[in-house]
């Protein structure tokens, strides 16, 4: 029998039209902590689902301590085998206290009435043996710090007894001195004999901890190996593992027009907003598209959002062609000549129940309206407007009476672009502009962002695939944990430098 | 360890609770100060004995409330409790056999709504919408849509008057006696109980309570189950004290139970409040009730006053939750 506690080998799952893992292994030793990295999208979550038995595999093979898994694996068994998730986004009951939380569902009760005592007494001493000494067991887990939640529920798995600890992006929204504390718990964690995996993008912070390393992309697996085999010994030098990560060199495969820069149409100054915009300032010049690089959770949508004033800003001044502008709401953004193709289109971008006409009539209905005294819909106007973005944008349809929701994701981005169009806009921001988009289609948006470009519109993209980001800017900002880290020129620059600014979160860890 | 004694106020909860108290001696003061008969005893004595079915209500809805949901048959199913019940008895059933009958036809419709939420997952509003008309419907059905005649005197029927409305021990109505005791039972329940615990934690976070091995159906069935026992005893109450049954009984008196467990600090949102404010919440009611009728105010002033009461509860929880009053502002 191996040594190890868990081992999952040539594992596949496909989703509708997508095959998520293909051939994946992942092997797990007691009282080591196992680093799981990829880009976005490379499977991480979907292996981990599997493991703990939110997802079932298609094919292959698990074993969690020598128990060869026959069948589908659920939640239930995965915990009974002494599996545990902490998720990215924490699973607790905020107005309950720290130790209902942790015995809720399997509460300790004497005679049929809750021995709270008891659980009190069992929650300190789970907390203690982590080195927690300072957490009232009677506290709401609402009134504790996002850090603290994170320990609780660390301990809340320790209680089910976990052996296999998985930790999603644990460090993403933790303090420096937060960071230090968790890092401390994983090392009891692991003296105390518990496998972990660490699913992190920090890569300056994994030397702290981590003992191991399984990198993959796309998917599939790419390798393994122990940290200070990849590194060399020397903790700073993470080209290898980059490298591994990103995978390819990129080839244009993108049509990418060139056209003479001209004036500035958009600064921003030193806007902050919130935690995930900090400090941020650019520029957008006629004849550019400028496209945001950076990781899930960098602050990119959370920028876009401020500028279009769907959240609030804290500080910070915008100019358009160099006037400033006051945007206090999406409404007053849209007459100022600022719009928004949202990451989520069936959520934000469009009004998926109304049909096409309505959707691209919606934010122009000043517009349509406009001389009419009763605020009547003038339907000569309303349909120069849908012909309009029917023939520039081809959008394939029977007549504009269908549902939104029905059509394609290529042609719904379509109908949210048309909307904009319908409007002398000056700056077009696409968030994720090709996301769940078939290959054709998006070739089809990226002409119609060239197009944009040759009309002098400020285009701006923030994409988190770095092919795409890379083929159709003319200039790349990317942001890290809210700040801009670098910028770079796409037509000389490489994956890895630029995931090497989007991973620039420092080493905060003491 | 060094866990510090937490000050009684810090307890979540507690100081809606507290603030509810204080508003019932402040009105009781304001309508001493404004007729000097709000105080005497005969008025508080009758004060007390109509405060019974706000509470009961006020509880059904509050426990309803704090798994995040809310339930609109309780008027209804408080009205179908007095009508089933007086028609039986009108029609010669003994006493209790009519009352088990009752209790029976009340909890199905609790069960249901348990079963509609937690288990279709219909929206609580209109699956509750739903079982509240059809309950005033068989309400109507029952006596062939005529409201009962009286019950009767002798025997069983003269206790069951007795126990339910008129007769005390000192200055204690037995009704309210009983209503106490219910409370009691269910503050222990959702106080010190494995049940009331995930009632709490289902209103909080209903993934967070599943992912944790909660029964969220079963858990939401008790409640609603709870609600229509509760709206049962209260259409008990109402029918004893009228010793008839009336087919109008309890109209619009889901939105009292909301009133009282809202001003008792319970919140709409689901997974905070304690079951104490309720006693508060229903004594604000009753005395606005009371005090506005002894202070001469006309109806319609009296139902505005309540209404703006009601309205700026709520107004304050939210804005206590989205963190707009009682915390401070961030910098800018």
């Amino acid at each position: 029998m191996s040594d190890y506690v868990v081992t999952m080998e040539h594992i596949t799952k496909t989703f509708p039209g997508v095959k998520a893992l293909d051939d994946v292994h992942l092997h797990l030793k007691a009282g080591r902590v196992m680093a799981l990295l990829g880009e976005n999208g490379a499977g991480k979550s979907t292996l981990m689902k599997i493991l703990s038995g939110v997802y079932t595999r298609d094919s292959g093979e698990i074993t969690i301590f020598g128990n060869k898994i026959e069948g589908d694996l659920n939640t239930k068994q995965a915990q009974a085998l002494g599996v545990a998730i902490i998720h990215q986004e924490l699973n607790m009951c905020q107005h309950l206290s720290v130790a209902a939380n942790m015995f809720l569902g399997r509460e300790i009760t004497k005679g049929g009435r809750l021995d709270n005592a008891e659980m009190n007494k069992q929650a300190v001493e789970q907390l203690a043996k982590l080195g927690i000494h300072d957490i009232d067991p009677d506290e709401a887990v609402g009134n504790l710090t996002v850090g603290r939640q994170q320990m609780v529920e660390i301990a809340k798995a320790l209680l089910i007894n976990a052996k296999v600890l998985v930790m999603d992006e644990p460090s993403s929204s933790l303090s420096n001195a937060e960071i230090t504390e968790m890092f401390r718990i994983v090392r009891e964690l692991k003296a105390m004999g518990t496998a972990i995996v660490y699913i992190s993008h920090r890569l300056q912070e994994l030397h702290h901890i981590v003992d191991d390393v399984t990198i993959m992309r796309d998917g599939k697996y790419i390798l393994e190996g122990t940290f200070d085999e990849l590194t060399g010994g020397n903790p700073d030098h993470m080209d290898k593992i980059i490298a591994n990560m990103v995978g390819h060199e990129v080839t244009n495969q993108f049509p990418r027009e060139d056209v003479p820069k001209g004036k500035k149409i958009l600064e921003v100054k030193h806007l902050n907003a919130g935690k995930l915009v900090r400090d941020v300032s650019f520029e957008v010049y006629e004849g550019e598209v400028l496209g945001f690089s950076g990781l899930v959770g960098a602050g990119r949508t959370e920028t876009m959002r401020a500028i279009f004033g769907a959240d609030v800003k804290d500080s910070g001044e915008i100019l358009l062609d160099g006037k400033p502008l006051n945007i206090y709401s999406p409404g007053s953004a849209i007459r100022q000549g600022i719009v928004l193709a949202p990451e989520d289109r069936k959520k934000e971008g469009l009004c998926t129940k109304l049909s096409i006409r309505d959707n691209i009539a919606l934010p122009n209905l000043d517009i349509i309206t406009l001389g009419s005294p009763t605020g009547r819909i003038n339907k000569k106007t309303e349909n120069e407007m849908i012909e309009k973005g029917k023939s520039s944008l081809t959008i394939k349809m029977a007549h504009a009476e269908v549902e939104a929701g029905s059509l394609s994701g290529g042609n719904q981005q379509k109908v949210v672009v048309a909307k904009w169009l319908a409007r002398q806009s000056r700056v077009i921001i696409f968030d994720e502009p090709t996301r769940g988009i078939d290959v054709a289609a998006k070739v089809e948006i990226y002409e119609i962002i060239n197009e944009l470009k040759k009309q002098g519109v400020g285009v701006v993209i923030v994409s988190s695939e770095l092919p795409e980001v890379m083929g159709i800017s003319d200039r790349i900002i990317v942001m890290c944990n809210g700040k801009i880290t670098g910028e770079v020129d796409p037509r000389n620059t490489t994956e890895e430098e630029i995931m090497t600014y989007a991973t620039r979160f420092g080493d905060n860890a003491a | 360890m060094e866990t510090k004694k937490r000050s009684f106020l810090s307890k979540p909860g507690v100081a809606s609770v507290v603030t509810a108290f204080a508003g019932v001696v402040v009105l009781m003061l304001i309508f001493w100060g404004m007729n000097p008969n709000f105080i005497k005893q005969n008025n508080l004595m009758q004060l007390s004995r109509s405060i019974c079915p706000y509470l009961l209500v006020g509880i059904g809805q509050g426990i309803v409330c704090i798994t995040g949901n809310i339930d609109l048959s309780i008027g209804s199913v408080l009205g179908m409790s007095a009508m089933i019940s007086a028609t039986l008895i009108c029609n010669g059933m003994n006493v209790i056999l009519a009352i088990i009958i009752d209790l029976i036809a009340c909890l199905i419709v609790g069960l249901s709504n348990g079963v509609l939420v937690g288990k279709f997952k219909l929206p609580p509003f209109i699956g509750t919408l739903g079982t509240m008309t059809i309950c005033r419907g068989i309400a109507q059905l029952v006596n062939n849509n005529y409201n009962t005649g009286d019950i009767g005197v002798g025997g069983l029927k003269d206790l069951f008057r007795d126990v339910f409305y008129y007769d005390r021990i000192g200055y204690l109505y037995y009704g309210v006696i009983i209503c106490l005791i219910i409370w009691a039972v269910f503050y222990y329940l959702m106080s010190y109980t494995a049940t009331g615990r995930h009632i709490y934690a289902i209103g909080s976070n209903v993934d967070a309570a599943r992912l944790s091995g909660v029964d969220v159906f079963k858990t939401t069935t008790i409640a609603y189950t709870i609600s229509a026992f509760c709206s049962f005893m209260a259409g008990l109450i109402t029918m004893a004290a009228a010793g008839m049954g009336s087919m109008q009984a309890g109209m619009s008196y889901e939105m009292y139970g909301v009133a009282a467990a809202v001003i008792g600090g319970i919140s709409t949102l689901g997974g905070s409040g304690l079951l104490v404010g309720v006693i508060a919440g229903a004594s604000v009611w009753a005395i606005l009730q009371n005090g506005l009728t002894l202070a001469n105010v006309p109806v319609a002033m009296r139902n505005i006053i309540i209404g703006i009461i009601v309205v700026a509860c709520v107004l304050f929880d939210i804005m206590r939750r989205s963190g707009m009053i009682g915390r401070k502002k961030k910098a800018a």
